[in-house]
């Protein structure tokens, strides 16, 4: 499951690109910094044997999604926002310690997990064949259901800017 | 039969009731104010008649079973072995108050409906009947102390709201509302009956604890059996139910001590005064200590003294005895003409109470329907001279005092002398009966008062010579006078003097004690103090000169309301037949001897004491029957009731005891102690089977002289200069009184009257009135033993208890606390999504934490 | 540390995971929020596509691009969200919508 070098490097780039996202004022900055995120994954995913996931993280997450994200935030101009000053401080460490705890507790508990022994690296062929095989059989119908989620996530979008249309006329 | 209609007893009512309570104001006012309340009115009555119908056909089928029937309802409720069945006991004592009930109620409703007229709340007083209906037969049908005692509340309920019916009343008397007099007379009422209830509770403890039972025939045959064994505390707790019983009884039925309410109850209007001041509600205390006769009588029997004094029966004659005379002597006093007939009924329940306590079961129950007859015809009669006193006063201010109408029955100088006579009027009744106005004062400290000229309908002294201007109210409420006056041959004769005739039987021949002889002499006393009292209202009211220029005025009430005081005034005319004595031992015996069983000689030998075995099929126990004619022309002379006995022992083979002691022979069946004391279980006192002369004479004798005592007395000199030259008092038109009068006239009578007789008279009702019942009574027993304490307790109940550590520490420290707790909790709710997001969070990571160290 | 376990794989997505939470609760911009999301979102699949890897079994990888799918619509519809709130209110600051506010 690759070596521990590349690991370590992909795993430390990875987490300071999520630092990065967390606490850069900008959003721009945040969102280029998700785009490394998503990136480190991406090599991730071929590291682990994943090249057709992989290739679909960069042009959907990477490519589309982020994408939107910028494209939104350069829109609304929202780029800069004034630092707000409610109940900050309970909330902040509450998060941080629960957050911290839930991950030190993850960690600890289930990184042991397993003996060691994964499979060999030709016991998975993840060909695009592969998992076009097996998403139109055993998967069609979930794949299915993604097709109407798609749908309806379009259709509300088009009824929400109907919706908005005709307050503005009325 | 009896199964499937019982329970209509009930729902018939209640239909009334809910009909009445949700759309009586919509029927009430439909078509306009008022204009529908005949509907309203008549749904009622329907009701109620339809109820007195399920009461004649239990009647009719209880003719040759007089068994109790148990109707089971529903399961009341379980708790562990605890079960109460919510049941109806239809058995010949309930059908007797069924027909009572539900009869004498339905002729107040036809009343009340004219009576009502133009009431803005006209649907609600019908809701509130018909509720009373409802809760009287659950009362009277219960068929364990725990059922009856729902309908013992709920009758106090009702009796709370009518009450206090004119709570809005607006009209002002010495500066407080006539509405907050007439809520404080219910409240108080109320009150009162809360404190004979608490008795009721105790007793009805006392009976779980001992027999595990409430129902009627299960403590009875517990009772009976322990008393059979020889049970050693059976005798003490039985004497200490009773005695709670008793005092429970004197709650409702307004005995010493706590008759206090009843008087002011007055305050509601007069159909609720007759329907349940009168007749039917005060009357259930009676009900209560007739169908606790065995438990009395096995006290009686036990002889087990309370303080080594008295036995608990003793004291119950003694309680009503005493009563019965202090009322009475009460009611000689007042002016309302209302609370006459208030402490009549007190004076009239003390002779029931006196009776039960003498074992005089059946006496006391014919004295409760007679008196129900003649009490309500009464009441409702001065309901018709209040109303037409009220149009005679609306009728002068509509028409400037009426000087300028031509009246058929005076000259306009008349009416000036009338005028001046009221306005002289205070100043007049100083000399004479200043102490007793002060007296009824006090009584009546929510008396109606006009604002304008002090007018009150309801005084006796504005009134007279009503009988010129009401003729039909006038006759019936003779009539009725009369038979509470205990005259031959009306009802209350009979009765009346079958309690007599008990209590002095038994002190002349039996073996009754000192008790009987108390309390014959009281119950004399008071029998005389009756025939006065009426007497004097009689002469007050309807004879006489008119002394206010409404009366000029006063008209007779509308057909609802006079239909109904005709047909009670037959029935107190022909009340007497329901028990009517044999007018000879002989007759007694010869009609009884079949069945008799005289177990024990009386003292002289006189009268055999006679329980009959068998239950035969008797007539004319109502007046309904077929006995009816048959009786009344038999009640014209006394060698019509010898045949009419003869007659009756020709078919005393057929078990046909005639109409004599129908009553009787009607519940015996009903009262087990008759049952026990063939068994020779108890010794209930004897009866008088026959007339007996020597009483029934004495109190005729006795009654006459206090009614003519009284026409002669009331008013003598009182008023002289008001009447006019050429009057003459409407006693000496009489024939042959007219004589005997005017003789008495010459005597030195009115010097001994007016120089004597008055101020004794004067200053003895001023004591009875000012020291006996108000200082004393009132103000001391009411005002410092019970009053102030109950003041102090509830003080310390609600300021300490309730308002300080119940208010002050649960109630609000409960809010405080809630209050200080959602201060930090609402902080919780912030609006903030992501605050929500948070308490999400860590409710996942608490989870994982759980599942994965746990 | 001679070899990456699948442990590895797993401290990674539960740190990534962790922090996309963090970036849920502490960040006032709903654009932001959004992205910490995506970065949750992320951090399961890499679990996903790992224990596929660990397993030998595709099905891990096929779950992935559901996820992928589902994330997609939903930054869409709630990108819309974003937008028509920042026209009323002129503003994606979250703290600026707290009409529940107890």
């Amino acid at each position: 499951m690759g070596h521990p070098i590349v690991f370590l490097i992909l795993a430390t780039v990875a987490v300071f690109a999520a630092i990065g996202m967390l606490t850069s004022r900008n959003a721009v900055h945040s969102a280029l910094y998700l785009v490394l995120n998503f990136c480190t994954v991406a090599v991730f995913y071929l590291v682990l044997n994943a090249p057709f996931i992989s290739m679909v993280q960069i042009t959907v997450y990477a490519g589309a999604i982020v994408v939107l994200f910028l494209f939104v935030i350069m829109l609304l101009g929202a780029d800069q926002l004034p630092k707000a000053s409610s109940n900050g401080g309970l909330q902040y460490i509450l998060a941080i310690f629960a957050t911290a705890g839930l991950a030190t507790a993850l960690i600890l508990q289930l990184s042991g997990f397993g003996d060691g022994t994964a499979k060999p690296e030709s016991a998975l062929d993840a060909s695009p064949e592969a998992i076009g095989t097996l998403l139109f059989q055993d998967y069609v119908f979930p794949f299915e259901i993604t097709s109407l989620i798609l749908l309806v996530a379009m259709m509300s979008l088009i009824v929400f800017k109907a919706q908005k249309r005709k307050k503005q006329d009325g | 039969m009896i199964q499937a209609i019982a329970p209509f007893l009930l729902i018939f009512p209640i239909v009334g009731a809910l009909i009445n309570g949700f759309f009586g104001r919509r029927i009430q006012n439909t078509g306009g104010p008022n204009k529908g309340e005949l509907v309203s009115g008549w749904i009622g009555t329907l009701m109620s008649f339809a109820a007195f119908g399920v009461a004649i056909a239990l009647f009719l089928a209880l003719r040759n079973d007089y068994g109790p029937h148990i109707v089971t309802l529903f399961d009341w409720f379980n708790v562990g072995d605890f079960h109460v069945p919510w049941e109806m006991q239809i058995d010949r004592l309930s059908s007797v108050m069924l027909l009572v009930v539900t009869g004498v109620g339905s002729l107040i409703h036809i009343y009340a409906i004219g009576y009502m007229h133009g009431d803005k709340n006209f649907a609600r007083f019908f809701t509130y009947l018909n509720l009373f209906m409802f809760f009287m037969l659950i009362l009277v049908t219960g068929s364990s102390y725990l059922v009856l005692f729902v309908g013992w509340e709920g009758v106090g309920l009702a009796s709370f709201l009518l009450i206090g019916f004119w709570f809005d009343k607006n009209r002002k008397i010495d500066g407080v509302y006539e509405g907050v007099l007439n809520s404080n007379a219910s409240r108080k009422a109320f009150v009162a009956n809360r404190f004979g209830d608490l008795f009721m509770i105790l007793a009805m403890s006392l009976m779980f604890w001992t027999f595990g039972s409430m129902q009627f025939e299960e403590v009875f045959a517990a009772a009976t059996h322990g008393f059979e064994a020889g049970d050693k505390s059976l005798p003490l707790i039985l004497t200490l139910i009773t005695l709670f019983l008793l005092l429970g009884a004197t709650g409702k039925s307004a005995q010493i001590p706590f008759f206090v309410w009843l008087p002011d109850a007055m305050a509601g209007p007069t159909p609720v005064s007759a329907l349940m001041h009168a007749a039917t509600m005060v009357t259930s205390g009676i009900y209560l200590l007739v169908r606790s006769n065995v438990l009395l009588e096995i006290v009686r029997e036990s002889g087990y003294e309370l303080f080594g004094l008295v036995t608990t029966p003793e004291l119950v004659a003694m309680t009503g005895a005493i009563t019965a005379l202090y009322a009475g002597l009460i009611a000689m006093t007042q002016f309302d003409i209302k609370k006459v007939l208030a402490y009549s009924t007190v004076s009239q329940l003390g002779f029931m109470i006196a009776a039960v306590g003498m074992g005089a079961y059946v006496a006391a129950m014919f004295h409760l329907v007679t008196h129900a007859f003649f009490k309500a015809l009464l009441f409702m009669g001065a309901g018709s001279v209040i109303h037409g006193m009220e149009h005679g006063h609306h009728h002068l201010h509509d028409h400037g005092h009426g000087h300028d109408d031509h009246h058929d029955h005076g000259e306009a100088d008349g009416h000036h002398v009338v005028a001046a006579a009221v306005h002289g009027h205070h100043d007049e009744s100083s000399h004479d009966s200043a102490v007793v106005t002060h007296t009824a004062a006090a009584h009546d400290d929510h008396a109606d008062h006009h604002v304008e000229d002090d007018f009150d309908p309801q005084d006796m002294r504005y009134m007279g010579n009503i009988k010129k201007y009401m003729p039909w109210t006038t006759t019936v409420y003779i009539i009725g006078a009369l038979a509470l006056s205990g005259i031959v041959p009306f009802a209350g004769f009979w009765s009346k003097d079958e309690i007599l005739a008990h209590a002095s039987f038994n002190f002349n021949g039996g073996d009754g004690g000192w008790i009987f002889r108390v309390v014959t002499w009281l119950l004399t006393a008071a029998a005389i103090c009756t025939a006065f009292y009426m007497g004097r209202q009689l002469k007050m009211v309807f004879f006489g000169h008119e002394r206010h220029e409404a009366t000029y005025h006063a008209s007779e009430s509308n057909r609802h309301m006079v239909a109904p005081l005709v047909v009670l005034a037959v029935l107190s005319l022909l009340g007497g037949i329901l028990n009517f004595p044999y007018f000879s031992e002989a007759d007694a015996t010869a009609s009884l001897g079949h069945y008799a069983e005289p177990y024990e000689s009386c003292g002289d030998g006189k009268i055999r004491e006679c329980f009959s075995g068998g239950h035969g099929d008797s007539h004319g126990d109502d007046a309904h029957g077929d006995a009816d004619t048959h009786a009344a022309d038999d009640s014209h002379s006394d060698d019509a009731h010898a045949e009419d006995a003869a007659h009756g022992d020709d078919h005393s083979e057929a078990h046909d005891y005639g109409i004599n002691l129908a009553l009787e022979h009607w519940l015996e069946p009903a009262l087990q102690s008759f049952e026990l004391t063939e068994e020779h279980i108890v010794h209930l006192p004897h009866t008088a089977q026959s007339v007996q002369w020597r009483v029934a004479i004495q109190s005729t004798i006795l009654a006459v002289l206090a009614l003519c005592a009284s026409f002669f007395f009331v008013y003598r000199g009182f008023n002289s200069e008001s009447r006019k030259a050429d009057d003459i008092d409407p006693l000496f038109t009489v024939p042959i009184l007219s004589s005997f009068l005017t003789g008495m006239q010459r005597l030195p009578l009115d010097t001994l009257y007016m120089g004597v007789l008055r101020p004794i008279f004067n200053a003895f009702s001023w004591f009875c009135g000012i020291i006996l019942d108000w200082d004393f009574y009132h103000d001391f027993v009411h005002e410092q033993l019970i009053r102030a304490p109950y003041l102090w307790f509830s003080g310390f109940v609600s300021k300490t208890l309730d308002r300080g550590l119940l208010d002050g520490g649960l109630v609000l420290g409960v809010g405080k606390l809630l209050r200080g707790f959602s201060g930090i909790y609402k902080n919780f709710q912030s609006g903030y999504v992501r605050n929500y997001a948070l308490g999400l969070f860590l409710g996942v990571v608490g989870l994982v934490l759980y599942f994965i160290l746990g | 540390m001679d070899e990456v376990t699948i442990g590895w794989y797993i401290a990674l997505a539960a740190i990534l995971f962790s922090m996309g939470a963090l970036g849920v609760l502490v960040r006032r911009n709903a654009l932001i929020i959004f992205m910490s999301i995506e970065l949750m979102l992320n951090a399961g699949n890499l679990l996903f596509v790992a224990f596929a890897r660990h397993l030998g079994d595709l099905d891990g990888q096929i779950w992935v691009f559901f996820t992928m799918t589902v994330a997609a619509a939903e930054v869409a519809v709630g990108l819309a969200l974003a937008v028509s709130i920042f026209r009323n209110r002129d503003s994606v600051n979250i703290d600026d919508m707290n009409m529940m506010k107890g």
